[in-house]
């Protein structure tokens, strides 16, 4: 009864940190808007629902590129999830992101492949390259105590220097006005799932998929189990036998994979070349997914839904009132900080702890008695 | 090509730039040092130089005084260093999180509070006018002096106030009685509170110190050095600065000289991409300043360690 | 006795804790002016809790403290400070990377111009005071760079500087060496001549009869005595100490020692102050019998049990299992010999409190093949064995998947158990496994680690429970000041007995030690 209570406090508890959070952005709505009605419509429906005239007709097109927004997020969101379920601030999926983008065009646009293989090989160089990098953070870390969140931070500068470099100085495309890459080889490209111009592709498929895997890899198998264990308690682990440094490389390893490979499923899905000058912002929204998602891989694509519905929320909001987008990041830090506060809402928790030990004290006083008698028996003075 | 670097290095207004370009990054530094020697780790210095230019900067236009925005600047940083502390100490949300949420603020929420509060979109370029700009003052006496004079004379208020600040910051830590009992709590916090000092207290002050200094970093972003708020502008400087307060073993003076390092390299970039020959590796220099954090940090880590075996397999001694 | 002559005069006390513990049970202390005056008791016997209470630290649940004669609450540490109480804590509270003047003035640091510390002020305040109490420190050295005894002493100073009239000292020399004890105590007689009291806390009897003027002896949360030191011998008060009240009593058959399995040979540790807390242990656990290591704790027991499972590395000698050395094996090959163990801080090491029961019985066995199916756990199977060792174990839960930390200690102790004791182990290591668990879970623990031995299992118990030991063990361990004091395998022991050798009073010979070894 216990356990099922404390769920129902999660589920309520989140609900109210999303409430607050939407409620500070109505606030922010209603100061800085002289329509807040037609803002506040399209920020909450306007996504799935489009208005025309008075007809309301679900949105096909914006519903599919909500799920296509949601494709680099899941990764992050996942990658984030393995590295913190270790209880390793690693902040590089950021900088794996881009590098993964980075890598995965060039095998697109300089080797040739079949198409079909191509784009998977893509995907998976640029996702072993991140893995690489992630040495860095992971075994400074494990070797030297050097905190990772720290060197992970510095990374991502040195990685992205190093894209812009390689970018502007060895791969641009002269002929172009902007600095970019020469496009892609058609058979690298991640196909469209569906019709049209949302840019909807396969690789949300994948995305799902990859979710089953690392929920999978973390709940049904022996590593997944000790990154788990080590997030929870280091001291434990190391006593109860397991290889402590190494699954702490692992995982920051596989959160660079994951990230590796958003990056370049989202590049090759969605664009002709490669272009990103700057860091994409992927590897934040994943940990706030991985917030939201409390780590759990199997929440993370509703959470990336979540984030990727805001999103489209806010930009429709902004083409259609006179609230600008970048509303979301208030919404979004509103619900990050309630979300991560273990004592937001802890009186509540408290009283229901305290009711239900009542109740299984009650419960239990018949056992005890029992039990106290059989321990009194054999007590000799 | 080397002679033409070399021409174009040794010159009073490449130091001279070296010096502005280190302010920023150099109050950001401090901000990191004070709240580190607290205990606590400021990942939000990001978000709070972008919330606290931009309001400072408005502030400074309605006002229309300079100074009013600036010390508005700082009472915003305050106010999130507080914001910070009262999710992070009260609520006890990590204080990572809540750093990250900042940086979040800082990165959408002030285009959408500029866009409220103005009606303004990405930047403030329209509000600009002189009289709201960090004045520049020139420094009697050294700015006859050549070269020397050139590099140190003509400089904005606020920079000469970030490097007196290393200064005061350090006397503060070191020879106050409020600095003593933050290094105290940072440091072994039972110890602090088994004579009385209030933990949470420090942490407080501590954090609400650092959202200042923060705050004049912010305010000499957009009210100095872009001239006028806009979107991009901090561009990283929050966290170049935790990494300048770890280069610089979380101690004022060496964070100063971190961060002087990281304003030689930015500075070094802009200079080098107007040279043919080596323009090509400017994205590679921007990068030496996080390759030396680092580097900086393997070494810290290298010797903590080595005192800790040492340690551990000691002879026996009878 | 005169009212206005005792400083302190605890009434009545009791202190019950929120886990149901009664730590304090109507407990008398006083102590006079000017007086050195000893507390001294087993640990867990209340000492502590009731120091703490003094210090305001922990508030009683019952009873009065009157200091001076005048009632008084004490509702943190800076309101006892603040009536003349100091404590120095057996964990130093000192700032690593401040000068030892700027520890000794933290919190009240002098001012000069209103805004600076005035070091100068603080740096002739400490010198003042270390003169005038004889209490010799270097006011600019880094707290970081000095010797144990000098930041006892710093510790002793701050305390003075608050203006303590009453300084409590909680095992003031366990960490200390013979030179700096001996330097301690004269620095306490000279701070008792200029008419301070001071309360001990110690388990040391020789210090104890060396130093103090009068004795309070607690056990199992009470007081059962006040003395005055010359009138009582250290017998006495040992068996005053270890008394036993109630005992459970655990059937065991006569023990038949096969191979050995566990050889220890001449173990040495330096701990990190330089001080030798192991000092040439040796000693052999043969298969089938239970070996227990008795000793008040702080006695190299922590630093032995930690060598045994690669949480420490000896400063010199050897630990072997089997013929296989353990020094230096990390915990999984430690484990793949057939060494199990059951930590003493079970929430540290025991368990992972957020996650289920299930989770945290495998943690040990996780990867073996029978839980696996090439690269997915084989969830069946880690059903059907953490179902089984709830059962077996008796663990009360709803069910394999609840959380550990919801369950009550003696319960999340069974689950340490239930993995410690089912992996066919071939040497147990336990420590303390019955600390602070309620009596069902107490006897189950007990009697399946009699069961696993007499099937063969060696058995090393470690426990600052002396009753546990003696019921327990077929051959019994005394360890005291970093050495083994006494070896018995006649079954023939008593608490006195233990007491005299626990507390230092006796030693056996070497030959007699040598017993330990089988060899």
């Amino acid at each position: 009864m216990r356990d099922r209570r404390m769920i129902l406090f999660g589920l309520v508890r989140g609900a109210a940190a999303i409430a607050v959070a939407l409620a500070v952005g109505a606030i922010f709505i209603f100061l800085s808007s002289k329509e807040p009605f037609t803002a506040l419509r399209y920020l909450l429906i306007g996504p799935f629902l489009s208005f025309h005239g008075g007809e309301i007709a679900f949105n096909t097109q914006n519903f599919y590129q909500v799920l296509a927004a949601m494709i680099p997020t899941i990764f992050t969101g996942l990658a984030v999830c393995v590295m913190f379920s270790a209880n390793q601030f690693n902040l590089a999926a950021e900088g794996c992101v881009l590098v993964g983008a980075f890598t995965g065009s060039l095998v697109g646009i300089y080797v040739n492949m079949v198409t079909g293989l191509h784009a998977v090989v893509c995907v998976l160089i640029a996702a072993a390259v991140c893995g690489l990098i992630m040495l860095i953070p992971s075994l400074l870390k494990v070797k030297l105590g050097a905190s990772e969140m720290v060197t992970s931070l510095m990374l991502n500068f040195v990685l992205l220097y190093v894209v812009l470099h390689f970018l502007n100085y060895h791969f641009a495309d002269r002929s172009k006005g902007a600095t970019m890459t020469f496009p892609f080889l058609e058979s690298s490209k991640i196909p469209s799932l569906v019709p049209g111009n949302s840019k909807l592709t396969w690789g949300f498929v994948i995305a799902l998929i990859v979710a089953v895997v690392v929920w999978f890899f973390m709940y049904r198998t022996r590593w997944g189990y000790a990154i788990r264990m080590i997030g929870i308690n280091e001291s434990f682990s190391l006593y109860s036998g397991m290889n402590v440094g190494g699954t702490i490389v692992l995982s920051s390893v596989f959160g660079g994979v994951l990230a590796g490979m958003g990056g370049s499923i989202e590049v090759l899905g969605r664009f002709n070349t490669f272009q990103w000058r700057e860091l994409p912002g992927y590897g934040w929204t994943g940990i706030t997914i991985a917030i939201l998602a409390k780590n759990n891989p199997a929440a993370v694509p509703l959470a990336a839904f979540f984030l990727a519905y805001l999103n489209k929320g806010c930009q429709l909001m902004a083409t259609h009132s006179d609230v600008p987008s970048e509303m979301i990041d208030i919404i979004q830090a509103t619900i990050f900080l309630f979300f991560a506060a273990e004592q937001f809402m802890s009186g509540f928790r408290q009283k229901l702890v305290v009711k239900t030990t009542r109740e299984e004290l009650k419960k239990m006083e018949s056992v005890n008695v029992l039990e106290e008698e059989s321990g009194h028996a054999s007590t000799t003075v | 090509m080397l002679q033409q670097l070399y021409e174009s290095i040794f010159r009073a207004d490449f130091l001279f730039a070296i010096i502005r370009i280190t302010a920023p990054i150099l109050f950001a530094a401090l901000a990191a040092v004070i709240a580190e020697k607290a205990g606590v780790v400021n990942i939000g210095l990001e978000g709070m130089m972008m919330i606290s230019a931009l309001f400072g900067f408005l502030i400074a236009y309605w006002t229309q005084s300079w100074a009013i925005g600036v010390l508005g600047a700082m009472l915003i940083g305050i106010l999130l260093g507080l914001m910070m502390g009262f999710f992070s100490f009260k609520l006890k949300t990590n204080i990572i999180l809540s750093g990250i949420a900042v940086n979040m603020l800082g990165a959408g929420g002030t285009i959408f509070l500029l866009h409220m509060f103005t009606g303004l979109r990405g930047n403030t370029g329209a509000l600009v006018s002189p009289n709201i700009l960090i004045p520049t003052i020139d420094i009697p006496l050294i700015n006859k002096i050549p070269i020397l004079g050139e590099m140190l004379s003509g400089h904005a208020i606020l920079t000469y106030l970030a490097f007196i600040l290393v200064v005061v910051i350090r006397v503060f830590l070191y020879k106050t009685p409020l600095g003593l009992k933050m290094r105290a709590v940072g440091e072994n916090p039972s110890a602090a509170s088994s004579v009385g000092v209030s933990v949470l207290k420090m942490k407080y002050i501590a954090i609400a110190m650092s959202g200042a200094l923060a705050g004049f970093g912010g305010a000499f972003m957009s009210m100095y050095y872009s001239q006028g708020w806009n979107q991009g502008m901090v561009a990283g400087r929050g966290f170049i600065a935790l990494a300048a307060q770890a280069m610089g073993r979380g101690e004022p003076v060496g964070a100063m000289f971190s961060s002087l390092l990281f304003g030689l390299a930015q500075a070094m970039k802009t200079k080098v991409s107007g040279l043919r020959g080596i323009a090509s590796y400017n994205y590679l220099i921007e990068m030496i300043p996080y390759v030396v954090t680092i580097i900086g940090l393997v070494v810290y880590a290298i010797s903590i360690k080595r005192r800790a075996r040492r340690h551990q397999l000691k002879p026996v001694k009878e | 006795m005169e009212e206005q002559e005792l400083v302190v005069r605890m009434e009545k006390i009791s202190k019950v804790y929120p886990n149901g513990i009664a730590a304090n049970r109507d407990v008398d202390f006083s102590v006079k002016k000017g007086e050195i005056h000893a507390l001294i008791g087993e640990n867990g016997a209340g000492k502590s809790t009731l120091m703490k209470i003094l210090f305001g630290l922990e508030q009683p649940t019952d009873g009065n403290i009157y200091l001076n004669g005048e009632k008084v609450t004490l509702a943190s540490p800076l309101v006892a400070i603040s009536k003349g109480i100091g404590m120095v804590h057996q964990h130093f509270m000192l700032v690593p990377s401040l000068t030892v003047a700027e520890n000794i003035v933290l919190g009240m640091a002098p001012k000069k111009s209103g805004i600076f510390i005035d070091n100068k002020e603080a740096v002739r305040l400490t010198r003042e005071y270390s003169e005038k109490y004889n209490l010799h420190v270097d006011p600019d050295a880094r707290v970081a760079d000095i010797a144990v005894g000098m930041k006892q002493k710093v510790e002793i100073l701050k305390a003075l500087v608050r203006g303590a009239r009453v300084l409590i000292l909680d095992e003031p020399t366990a960490v200390l060496t013979t030179q700096e004890t001996g330097e301690l105590f004269q620095e306490l007689k000279n701070l008792k001549e200029k008419g301070f009291t001071i309360i001990f806390i110690s388990h040391k009897l020789k210090e104890i009869k060396e130093l103090t003027d009068r004795i309070t002896i607690m056990r199992s949360g009470l007081s059962v005595g006040v003395y005055e030191t010359d009138s009582i011998s250290e017998q006495e008060i040992s068996r005053l100490m270890v008394g036993r009240d109630v005992v459970l009593k655990v059937s065991k058959t006569e023990s038949v020692p096969a191979e050995t399995v566990l050889t220890v040979n001449d173990l040495h540790y330096i701990n990190e102050w330089d001080k030798k807390t192991l000092n040439g242990v040796s000693f052999a656990v043969r298969s089938g019998e239970i070996v227990g290591i008795a000793g008040v704790e702080g006695n190299g027991q922590r630093e032995l049990v930690d060598i045994l499972f690669g949480l420490k590395l000896p400063a010199s000698g050897d630990a072997r299992v089997s013929g296989q050395s353990l020094i230096g094996l990390p915990q999984a090959r430690i484990r793949h010999l057939g060494v199990s163990y059951v930590p003493e801080d079970r929430m540290t090491f025991g368990v992972a409190q957020t996650a289920s029961i299930q989770e945290n019985v495998i943690s040990d066995r996780y990867s073996r093949k029978e839980f696996n199916n090439g690269p997915l756990f084989n969830m069946k199977s880690l059903h059907k064995e953490s179902d089984k060792l709830i059962v077996d174990y008796a663990v009360l839960c709803k069910s394999r998947s609840q959380e550990v930390g919801m369950l009550s200690g003696g319960n999340i102790q069974k689950v340490v158990v239930a993995r410690e004791f089912s992996s066919d182990p071939i040497l147990i290591i336990a420590d303390q496994p019955t600390r602070g668990i309620d009596v069902g879970a107490t006897e189950l623990i007990r009697k399946r680690l009699v069961e696993l031995a007499r099937a063969g299992c060696a058995v090393l118990l470690v426990s600052a429970d002396l009753n546990e030991v003696m019921e327990l063990s077929d051959s019994l361990i005394v360890m005291y000041n970093g050495r083994i004091a006494g070896y018995f395998d006649d079954g023939k022991w008593d608490d006195v007995m233990m007491g005299e050798y626990m507390l230092g009073l006796k030693s056996q010979s070497d030959e007699e030690i040598r017993r330990a070894c089988h060899a």
